[in-house]
């Protein structure tokens, strides 16, 4: 058979492209290879009644995708719980902060108050440059052979942008990119757990410790999305498979049709053009552009195959680095986890204060060392944690009175030495428990489900190159015009009318939709843009 | 009497600023706090007869032109050849490189041929890539908030040049500013000490470890030299480093230049956001039309001015600039030549830089402890031999050996340097021990230099040898402050001159000689 389009899985990415193209009128077939649509956005059952978010465990979809996508309508439902993020200490208090910034100012007081005098100035710092980056990361990266009215346009328009911050925000701005995200913690704040729940997210799936520069980038471009440094992303009822479930409806409104097991073994490439899929069925799809939502690597050097392209672009591609550090682990829970630090407070207060992420580290040291470990191969005994509990404000997701717990563990390195994932996954999963049972020691005993994601089951289940949540890390050598490579930044490939919309190319923070909405775009304006 | 230009600090840097004050008809003083010139490139008798080229000991990016303006070698200024740096390796086996390119081939060779033919390419590439940064050591950086047409033309310049290179040059650039060493060497070699020793330059002096990002930067630092023409990458300077300071000062009397040792600046006196001169710890007023400080912004604001005197958020950047000292000194008086396990007798080997850095991992331990305030139980260092190429600096048959030694934090997590400084020279020795055993019996005297020595002794706060890390996010136009790169400072007529500035450490006299130039108004 043939189309005019087709697109190789069905992540968030690849489903807002198909909606987006098939909106314009093309003709467009998704091919997921598969059972479930939705890529690292999925809910699955993990236990009979228990439904859990299988991979990441926040929907931070690009709110204008969900505005030009009329997401709602097709059945999203974003929930923000009253907590951006809790974080529990061995002893008996916990910061809990608010999304209500009054309310957590006033528990970072009880902490420090010259934190909690400095956080609300922090918040506006760190948005106002959010915004700089944000429009940033909703352009199409200049050519730098020849930039066109638009890339000059789009320079142009952040220059003006990057100026408007005012001399201070403007030089912070500056300062911070390529900064440790633990020296910008220190520099504004004193209290141990506020500056813990700020690295972290400066880490977050990536092969960076809070002390690496360039970890502050990653901080400003994951905040980006809302100009909300520490919890980035909202959640969808339903989980993040609901997110998935609303995009493939929307681009299936639009006529775009998306096929299921469906597995790709090659891009067929004639010459040095791009004319089609063949499956592992054997079943060749001839399409007028194909367009890639697996990673760069996997599509390019896997799927193409190396013969079609130039030994320095393989190279290049080969050096792309992709070294994936998160793990997944899911549990039900019979009971919701009492964490000690929370006990003086009221049930409620304690349900609404885990309703959103829960970060466990006994301070940044505890992170740095965890990385440590990771340098050198092998897992931490003390993971750096991040929990939601979705049940909380989704009680649908698991029976009355019971909970999905859903955790990032992290670091655990995709190479290990001297050992295999498949003989550390459960190794792994204890320690991951046993961190989790130091906050909240009736933990244990209240599993009654467990699964263990390891960096090698996201790269064999979900096709993640080395296991990469972000299909490549985000750092400064791979971002705006250097991912996933410099001078191959426009969603383009060496391969005429063969197209990345993935999570590898710019702005490549995972979910948001961005990538697959610019890659759109691009295509869009094809063979126009197409260069050599 | 009142001068055209004060100059504080009687380093490098200071003297070159001085001179070349001095030969556009300014009449300068140079104001030394200590009895010798030099600041940290200098020259002493630590022990009768053993002259020590006390904190730096090798040169290699001293700007050609500074030598040629300043007719150094006229000035008594000779830099010797360092010939090569040799890795010892634990399990007996080494990585031995030298100038001989053929023969550095052959040498890796012994570890893998693939690596012996990429070396190759990455010399070149890396030749490219220091043709196209060189001009930035030589330039004031822009400020990017400023519409300043100048500025914006050298960003412009900057975008060119970029654009101008070809394709896998810009490919190279970009990783080489933003990654880190091993990541960057990973794509070129796969010997693990041969990408451990050529990593070792990217963190020296810094706080961060080989994989930390932002330090492949620094490796282009070896290849400068090269393309400069002028000597070697490497070399000694005869006399010791003292030696190279002494030939600025010459030049710079020659110029006219008045220069006083032990003359210690309590102040800079400001009034109404102007700097009239400086007061001596003695109590001297000396007035002057302009104040060049040589010395790190902690000292030249913090110390040597009333912060009311300067605006708050400007005060508040200067206290937020990273020092963060890592790095320490052993110096050892020798009584014969250390005797290498893995390659024994004193051969060739000894003439260059021999280099403690066995493996990746090994490096990155020894950031790892660091870290975590503790110096680092088996440290990365880098040692020479200076009396083997120039023996005058010691006693007939004895001899010299500078070890550099980092990691070291200035600040520890339990107990203080004063405690710990013997025990850290303890470390030092042992460590070398580990590869050449001898070295218990053959040493006469030691002298060690923790961070907080070379803050004490060299007025280098937080022991930082380069006024302030070399971090991505104090350079260039950020150096040392963002907004401040342009060697100005907020107080009218005081400006900077020191390794704080741009293009920042290392015996180059870039900083000055920008100053100067901006003072005059050539840039």
């Amino acid at each position: 058979m043939s189309s005019d389009t087709v697109i190789i899985g069905a992540g968030v990415n690849g489903l807002v492209t198909a909606a987006f193209l098939a909106r314009a009128g093309r003709k467009v077939l998704v091919l997921e290879r598969g059972d479930h649509i939705g890529g690292c956005a999925r809910t699955t059952g993990l236990v009979p009644g228990f439904r859990c978010p299988t991979l990441a465990h926040v929907a931070s979809i690009d709110p204008a995708i969900v505005r030009a996508l009329d997401l709602a309508r097709h059945g999203l439902r974003i929930i923000r719980p009253d907590a951006d993020i809790c974080a529990p200490t061995a002893g008996d208090r916990a910061l809990v902060l608010w999304r209500d910034q009054a309310r957590a100012a006033q528990e970072i007081r009880g902490f420090s108050a010259s934190d909690a005098d400095k956080y609300p100035r922090f918040l506006v710092s760190f948005s106002r440059i959010a915004a700089v980056l944000r429009n940033v990361c909703k352009s199409i990266p200049p050519s730098i052979d020849e930039p066109n009215a638009a890339d000059l346009f789009t320079l142009l328009k952040a220059g003006r942008a990057f100026r408007g911050l005012g001399r201070a925000d403007a030089y912070r701005m500056l300062r911070w990119m390529p900064m440790s995200v633990a020296d910008l913690a220190d520099e504004w704040f004193q209290s141990e757990p506020l500056r813990s729940v700020i690295a972290a997210g400066g880490i977050l799936g990536s092969f960076l410790g809070p002390r690496s520069s360039g970890s502050a980038a990653l901080l400003l471009l994951l905040g980006a999305g809302e100009g909300q440094p520490l919890a980035n992303g909202w959640f969808a009822a339903g989980g993040p498979g609901a997110l998935a479930d609303a995009l493939a409806a929307a681009a299936q409104r639009a006529g775009a049709e998306i096929r299921t097991l469906s597995d790709i073994v090659s891009i067929n490439v004639t010459g040095e053009t791009a004319t089609g899929v063949t499956l592992t069925t054997g079943e060749v799809i001839s399409a007028r552009t194909v367009i890639s939502n697996a990673d760069p690597k996997r599509t390019l050097l896997g799927l193409v195959g190396a013969t079609h392209l130039g030994p320095e672009f393989v190279r290049r591609m080969q050096n792309l680095r992709s070294h994936g550090t998160l793990a997944k682990v899911n549990y039900a829970v019979d009971a919701l986890p009492r964490f000690t630090s929370l006990r003086s407070r009221e049930a409620s207060e304690q349900a609404a204060a885990l309703s959103g992420r829960i970060r466990l580290a006994s301070g940044v040291d505890a992170i740095e060392r965890a990385f440590d470990a990771a340098k050198y191969g092998g897992f931490a005994e003390e993971p750096w944690i991040e929990l939601t509990i979705p049940s909380i404000i989704d009680p649908a997701l698991a029976p009355p009175g019971r909970h999905v717990v859903s955790a990032y563990v992290q670091y655990a390195p995709y190479h290990l030495r001297g050992s295999n994932w498949d003989s550390e996954r459960d190794r792994l999963g204890d320690a991951a428990t046993r961190t989790i049972a130091r906050y909240a020691p009736d933990f244990e005993s209240s599993i009654v489900g467990r699964e263990v994601i390891t960096p090698l089951d996201l790269e064999r289940s979900y096709g993640l190159t080395g296991g990469h949540i972000f299909h490549g890390e985000i750092a400064l050598d791979q971002f705006f015009v250097t991912r996933p490579l410099l001078g191959w930044a426009r969603y383009a490939t060496p391969i005429k009318n063969l197209f990345l919309c993935g999570s590898g190319t710019h702005p490549g923070t995972g979910m948001d939709g961005r990538s697959g909405a610019l890659a759109a775009r691009q295509v869009l304006k094809a063979p126009a843009t197409w260069k050599p | 009497m009142k001068y055209d230009a004060i100059v504080i600090g009687g380093g490098h840097n200071g003297l070159t600023a001085a001179a070349y004050l001095a030969r556009a008809g300014r009449k300068v003083l140079v104001l030394e706090r200590r009895h010798v010139l030099g600041g940290a490139a200098v020259t002493e008798e630590v022990f009768p007869g053993f002259h020590f080229s006390v904190c730096s000991y090798v040169v290699s990016l001293l700007r050609p032109e500074i030598i040629r303006d300043l007719e150094l070698p006229r000035h008594g200024l000779e830099i010797l050849p360092l010939d090569g740096t040799f890795t010892p390796m634990p399990n007996g086996d080494h990585l031995w490189r030298v100038n001989d390119h053929a023969r550095t081939q052959r040498e890796i060779r012994r570890h893998s041929t693939l690596d012996a033919e990429a070396y190759d390419e990455y010399g070149k590439a890396m030749v490219e890539m220091a043709r196209f940064v060189k001009p930035i050591l030589d330039m004031t950086p822009p400020d990017p908030m400023s519409l300043d047409p100048r500025g914006l033309m050298k960003l412009a310049f900057l975008g060119k040049r970029f654009r101008a290179l070809a394709d896998l040059d810009r490919y190279n650039q970009v990783q080489l500013m933003t990654m880190s060493a091993v990541d960057f060497l990973d794509q070129w070699f796969e010997t693990d000490v041969l990408k451990a020793t050529m990593s070792a330059s990217g963190i020296i002096g810094t706080f961060l470890g080989v994989r930390s990002p932002g330090t492949a930067y620094v490796l282009l630092h070896h290849y400068m030299g090269e393309i400069d023409g002028a000597f070697r990458s490497w070399g000694f300077a005869r006399g010791g480093t003292g030696a190279i300071s002494n030939a600025i000062a010459a030049a710079a009397r020659e110029a006219g230049v008045e220069i006083r040792t032990e003359a210690a600046v309590a102040r800079i006196a400001v009034a109404n956001g102007e700097a009239s001169g400086v007061v001596l710890t003695n109590g001297d007023e000396l007035q002057a039309s302009m104040v060049l400080s040589s010395v790190d912004p902690n000292l030249t604001f913090l110390k040597f001015m009333d912060t009311k005197d300067l605006p708050d958020d400007f005060v508040g950047d200067v206290r937020r600039y990273k020092f963060r000292g890592s790095s320490g000194k052993v110096n050892l008086a020798l009584d014969g030549l250390p005797n290498f396990t893995c390659m024994p007798g004193d051969g060739p080997q000894l003439r260059g830089a021999i280099s403690i850095s066995p493996s990746v991992d090994y490096m990155e331990r020894a950031y790892d402890q660091a870290k975590y305030g503790e110096f680092s139980r088996r440290p990365y260092m880098d040692m020479v031999i200076p009396t083997l190429t120039d023996p005058s600096i010691a006693p007939p048959g004895k001899h010299i050996m500078s070890c550099f030694v980092q990691y070291a934090p200035y600040k520890l997590a339990s107990g203080t340097w004063d405690e710990q400084r013997e025990a850290f020279g303890d470390t030092v020795i042992d460590t070398i021990a580990e590869y050449a055993p001898n070295i218990r019996d053959l040493i006469l005297h030691r002298q060690v230099l923790t961070p907080l020595d070379i803050e004490r002794d060299f007025g280098l706060t937080e022991g930082n040898i380069f006024q302030g890390e070399l971090s991505l996010e104090q350079l260039f136009f950020a150096r040392p402050l963002p907004g401040w790169a342009q060697y100005k400072t907020p107080i009218r007529n005081l400006w900077m001159c020191g390794s704080a500035t741009h293009p920042g450490g290392g015996i180059m006299g870039a900083p000055a000689r920008n100053c100067v130039m901006k003072i005059l108004g050539n840039k």
